[in-house]
């Protein structure tokens, strides 16, 4: 196996099964939980955004490579912008939320994050769900007058729990391969 | 000519732009357009760069598209297993012959009008072999893709445009007795945990460039947050003077360098304090990137004096004039041991306001594959895009370009007044220069006096 570029699945296609319609109840629910997740992070509430994460968390964000059209199936490196677990994504929330000197983002970017195109299914275990989403957002910081844009596709593992739903995956296909904004201080 | 006035203009301003005997620079010289076209001529296409690894391409036909400095190039494995390096630029309209990062082929056939080359860059033929369609006043030996000059060291591949310069042996001089420990120190040596992060940075090359000769002093103040958090290791009341790579000892050499931090220092953050010998805590504490199983191979593939400098004060960060930076450091593990992350970085000018910054990770290929992927989880949150230190990094050389676009800013100066002098222990290996104690300005300020002499230099 050639370690420099894997045939990685990061969308999970094998474990999906039956789609979720949409407008039903689930759907919506898991609607809301995109946004709701969406809406604490641009308000920069990180610490509530922290507890929607399960401790089984798989957190990545591959780097991708511009191939050739009949090796698609190659187009995400085993790098990543982010590879992490539960534990490291806490180091990195109380870095941003106990300290007072975390400066790639002191003084804050102005975010949002915008959502669509989701995409439902049910998986072989029961209250766990396959979950794709768009990502849109736009980073602004001091006075700039541009944006940094960003558009991803995210495919992730929800579980409902007695306390809601817990994000137990997040795989971001990032569109870009050169990145346009200097560092992902921010979460996506 | 534009091009004489620019020798002229190098030739009268270049001294200007750097106060020697003041130890200054110009902040002009972050937001100078003829200047960066001087440094792509005179720097980029001069100097021995780092632009990847040949792991990247084990396979014959392998290939890499790669940057030296804004030159699109490919780096491809020949049946022979040689490594080549080869502007991607078709020799006929300028086409790009390469339009994918990476792949396999035996044949780069331009998609345009399709001339055709082998990986090693030479010239096959154009369709239509009996028109000949590359005509008759160049032959085809003439039509090949430009090549550059190649060197492997420790499998990163080096390549340059100066083929009547320095060998890379010259260039690294004696510091290459000292990257030897990071890069040629095992059996099988080191590969890439897989492509390297690409990103652009709206700032000068030069802020990073400069930063990585041995910038230690900024760890306190901006990567002050992962001080503060433990990240670093030591306590509340030690961290700051026990932070890492506050003392320590700096080598420079043809604006070269390494950082070595005292093994008992990284020793006492780990595991508290302990009364061992040099070589005893090199057996239980060996240098970043060695795990256990690497012990012996390691100790087979040193000097004495090599060892020696392992076992005292191992290199883990620096950088490779003019744009490589290094960091083979200790990091915790997902696993709760204490590990480590090996990164190389590029900085790649892309203008006078932005560069590539791209980001390898490596392991020893002699590691075990689950330390491997704990290795690579480790270097992505530490460092590259990500990093809960580098980040901070990114985020500062973006506003010291920003201040020389001021008409009154770029009057300002970067300073290297605060001065070690060379001052080599009596036990310490006499090679490249020696700075030892609290890190200051002395490697960083010959990062400049490097970039003086080849800006400088008669072509």
């Amino acid at each position: 196996m050639s370690v420099t570029v894997a045939t990685v699945t990061y969308t999970r296609e094998d474990q999906r099964r039956d789609e979720v319609p949409y407008g039903s109840t689930v759907y919506n629910s898991i609607m809301g939980f995109l946004i709701r997740e969406a809406r604490l992070l641009d308000h920069r509430d990180i610490k509530a955004w922290g507890e929607l994460l399960a401790e089984d968390l798989e957190y990545k964000a591959p780097v991708r490579i511009t191939r050739r059209v009949q090796q698609f199936d190659q187009e995400f490196g085993t790098m990543g912008h982010f590879d992490d677990d539960y534990n490291s994504m806490m180091v990195r929330i109380t870095r941003l939320i106990t300290t007072t000197n975390a400066w790639s983002e002191d003084p804050a970017s102005r975010v949002r994050r915008f959502i669509s195109n989701v995409t439902v299914w049910e998986t072989d275990v029961p209250d766990e769900y396959e979950v794709s989403s768009y990502l849109f957002l736009t980073r602004n910081r001091a006075e700039a007058k541009d944006y940094k844009q960003l558009s991803a596709e995210r495919n992730d593992r929800l579980r409902m729990t007695k306390d809601g739903f817990k994000l137990a995956r997040r795989s971001i296909l990032l569109d870009q391969v050169v990145l346009g904004m200097p560092n992902f201080a921010i979460f996506l | 000519m534009r091009l004489n006035s620019r020798n002229e203009y190098a030739n009268e301003a270049i001294s200007q732009f750097i106060d020697i005997e003041n130890r200054e620079v110009s902040v002009a010289a972050l937001n100078d357009a003829d200047l960066y076209e001087l440094e792509l001529e005179r720097i980029f296409a001069k100097a021995w760069l780092m632009i990847g690894h040949e792991t990247e391409i084990p396979n014959v036909g392998d290939y890499v598209v790669r940057l030296m400095g804004e030159d699109q190039v490919i780096i491809a494995r020949t049946a022979d297993g040689q490594v080549h390096v080869s502007l991607n630029v078709c020799p006929h309209r300028a086409m790009h012959v390469c339009l994918s990062d990476s792949g396999n082929a035996r044949v780069h056939k331009c998609i345009y009008h399709g001339w055709a080359f082998r990986p090693d860059g030479s010239f096959i033929g154009a369709p239509i072999e009996r028109e000949q369609m590359h005509g008759n006043i160049k032959t085809k030996e003439q039509l090949g893709l430009k090549k550059a000059r190649v060197q492997l060291y420790g499998g990163l591949v080096f390549a340059t445009w100066n083929h009547d310069g320095p060998s890379l042996d010259e260039w690294l001089g004696d510091m290459k007795f000292y990257y030897d420990m990071l890069f040629c120190r095992t059996d099988k040596g080191l590969e890439v945990l897989g492509p390297p992060q690409r990103l652009t940075i709206d700032a000068n090359w030069k802020t990073a460039g400069e930063q990585s000769a041995c910038d230690g002093f900024h760890t306190l103040t901006l990567h002050g947050s992962v001080i503060d958090i433990g990240a670093m290791g030591g306590e509340a009341d030690t961290e700051h003077e026990s932070a890492p790579a506050m003392y320590g000892i700096n080598l420079s050499g043809n604006g070269h360098s390494l950082r070595c931090i005292a093994a008992d220092t990284s020793w006492a953050l780990a595991h508290g304090k302990g009364d061992l010998t040099p070589e005893e805590r090199l057996e239980a504490f060996p240098p970043p990137g060695i795990t256990p199983e690497l012990l012996p191979e390691l100790k087979r593939n040193m000097s004495a004096e090599q060892l020696h400098v392992l076992a005292k004060a191992p290199p883990v960060v620096g950088g490779m004039f003019p744009n490589m930076n290094i960091l083979f450091i200790y990091s915790p593990l997902r696993d709760g041991t204490l590990g480590s992350a090996l990164v190389l970085h590029s900085i790649m000018p892309k203008g006078p306001h932005h560069f590539e910054w791209t980001t390898y990770y490596f392991a020893e290929k002699g590691t075990p594959e689950n330390v491997k992927v704990m290795m690579r989880a480790a270097a992505t949150h530490g460092t590259g895009t990500s990093g809960i230190i580098e980040q901070d990094d990114s985020d500062t050389w973006p506003h010291m370009t920003e201040s020389a676009k001021g008409v009154i800013g770029r009057t300002e100066t970067l300073k290297y007044q605060a001065i070690l002098g060379e001052n080599r222990p009596d036990d310490w290996p006499n090679k490249a220069k020696v700075y030892e104690g609290f890190g200051k300005d002395d490697a960083q300020w010959e990062w400049w006096l490097a970039y003086h002499k080849l800006m400088t230099a008669q072509a």
